[in-house]
């Protein structure tokens, strides 16, 4: 694993064409997922993965290799959203990343049915795929990177730019908007 | 039971999945969950919410990835031909400094015999030799600043999220 970043540290140092198209090919469904559920749109999520990979080459050389390629992967998509969504709304990052405001990170149309629910509509279990939906994208987040990518809190700290603290207190928060939005989905 | 056991088998069930929990905490959870239908099924409908995002697919646009990489080899492209105008400008500054080094005495004494024949004041022609010595280091520092603000926001939460 370690042998596998570095090396593709290297080739970033030397914008590896190649391995960049090897990169794109493999990490892209897993990009792609992750900022269907950040931005709740599917549109908006592939305009961000192409733009995430225009970083990727462009800022290549400040990825040492120490950490999962993922993970810088992840930062580097997450804060291209952050980035854009402050500059449509002029906001400070905090306000924006904070769990406690009313829409952190909330990007969704609210009009149209999101991906989110058009995926997870062909689920039979309806109760579960209305409490995803209520669930804060800054939740929901956390619970991607932690049960679906499988990142270590650690490494999520590291895609958050958040202590470790806040990283487990997001995915409780998360869990337990699960709970109670299954709860919600149980009583109606 | 008391209500204290039902918030703490919850908090386990969280914990559980989290991070992980001792022994000795997962062997108080499975007794209790096995008396208590109440937790088991919240129990259940976490696991149950957390499979479903395991397995949930999202279908990818067609041609994603290969409209991708012809953007992403555009852009390498691009970077590309403009490596040599940057190194030509950091060789042309290098060359500059090194010259200003070599010739500083002679400028300095070229601006002093100016300085006297002209009667300006000493002030203003050691300033003048300042400015002129200070010319290549302030250029480079504009288009260091200029490349700076372009991407400098970035690059701050890119180095901190390693």
């Amino acid at each position: 694993m370690a042998d596998e970043a570095k090396s593709i540290a290297r080739g970033l140092q030397r914008r590896d064409p190649d391995l960049l198209d090897r990169l794109i090919e493999q990490y892209q469904y897993r990009l792609f997922r992750y900022l269907v559920y950040v931005t709740g749109n599917k549109e908006r999520a592939e305009d961000f993965f192409q733009e995430t990979w225009i970083r990727v080459l462009e800022r290549g050389h400040q990825y040492d290799g120490r950490s999962k390629f993922e993970a810088w992967l992840f930062a580097i998509a997450r804060h291209l959203v952050i980035d854009w969504q402050r500059s449509k709304k002029p906001q400070s990052l905090d306000t924006l990343t904070d769990p406690e405001q009313e829409h952190p990170l909330q990007l969704a149309n609210e009009s149209e049915p999101s991906p989110l629910h058009q995926v997870l509509s062909q689920e039979t279990e309806e109760n579960v795929q209305a409490s995803l939906q209520k669930i804060p994208a800054i939740y929901r987040e956390v619970l991607v990177l932690r049960f679906q990518e499988e990142l270590q809190i650690d490494e999520m700290a590291g895609v958050l730019s958040v202590p470790l603290s806040t990283v487990k207190s997001r995915l409780y928060r998360g869990l337990e908007a699960l709970r109670g939005a299954l709860q919600g989905g149980a009583a109606s | 039971m008391s209500e204290n056991n039902h918030n703490r088998a919850l908090q386990l069930i969280a914990q559980a999945r989290v991070e992980g929990i001792p022994e000795a905490d997962s062997s108080w959870l499975r007794a209790h969950l096995e008396e208590c239908e109440f937790c088991t099924e919240r129990a259940h409908h976490t696991d149950r919410a957390l499979r479903m995002m395991r397995t949930a697919t999202i279908p990818l646009p067609a041609g994603l990835a290969s409209r991708t990489q012809f953007r992403v080899r555009l852009r390498a492209q691009e970077l590309r031909e403009r490596e040599p105008k940057r190194r030509a400008l950091w060789l042309a500054c290098a060359v500059s400094w090194a010259f200003g080094i070599a010739s500083a005495l002679y400028v300095w004494r070229l601006f002093q015999w100016f300085g006297e024949r002209t009667g300006v004041p000493k002030l203003v022609w050691e300033l003048g030799f300042g400015l002129w010595w200070t010319v290549p280091a302030l250029f480079l520092l504009v288009v260091v600043l200029m490349e700076k603000v372009r991407h400098g926001s970035e690059s701050d939460w890119m180095r901190q999220s390693r």
